[in-house]
């Protein structure tokens, strides 16, 4: 005779595994890269190339990288949406600040580069943002496939 | 020269494909959800930019 606790083996969770950290950076750092290394191949090079025609369109229409200003609280939200699109954001700093004036101006002295009065300035910027936000959201895909979440 | 209707569809281009492949699985469903986002996103910017212009 069974005793009947009340819970069944085929209602019990499957034990989620953790996403490796070094995967997520790898998903964040270059578009699309988690899913290639997840064996998503093709979805790896369309994610990749959406978010970096996104971010080439931005630099094109002389949107500015998002940067920390004093006393603008909502410029961290512009850092962090740009920050999201990875090595494209460290390279473009690099290219307009310099790599050491890049690493001396941390986190206020930091030119975004862009053109203000330029035509397309508010349309690249949005490309810009959009285009790291899409590659944060890739991240959290990517830590969902890891787990088995989602195929 | 910024072509400002250019760049929108190029936007919402981007932006549709990317969620179509991102929240669904077959090719049917990835092919409406991107024509319901893309015209959403056009169609619907237009309408808006008109509404702004009759109501100030």
């Amino acid at each position: 005779m069974t005793k009947d606790t009340g819970r069944s083996t085929g209602d019990a969770q499957p034990r989620r595994a953790r996403t490796s950290p070094f995967l997520l950076l790898a998903a964040w750092l270059v578009p699309g890269l988690g899913h290639w290394i997840l064996g998503k191949r093709r979805r790896a090079l369309l994610y990749c190339g959406i978010v970096v025609c996104a971010f080439v369109t931005g630099v094109l229409a002389d949107g500015e990288l998002g940067t920390p200003r004093p006393g603008e609280p909502f410029s961290w939200l512009a850092t962090l949406a740009c920050l999201g699109n990875g090595l494209l954001y460290l390279a473009r700093l690099v290219w307009v600040n310099g790599a050491s004036a890049a690493l001396a101006g941390l986190p206020f002295g930091v030119d975004g580069g862009g053109d203000p009065v330029a035509v397309g300035f508010a349309y690249g910027n949005t490309f810009l943002y959009t285009g790291g936000l899409m590659n944060l959201l890739l991240v959290l895909d990517v830590s969902d496939i890891a787990r088995g979440e989602k195929d | 020269m910024v072509d400002h209707l250019l760049l929108m569809l190029w936007h919402a281009l981007l932006v549709s494909l990317f969620f179509a492949f991102l929240w669904r699985s077959s090719p049917a469903d990835r092919l409406r959800m991107f024509a319901k986002a893309f015209l959403i996103m056009t169609v619907g910017s237009v309408v808006v930019g008109w509404l702004m212009y009759v109501v100030p």
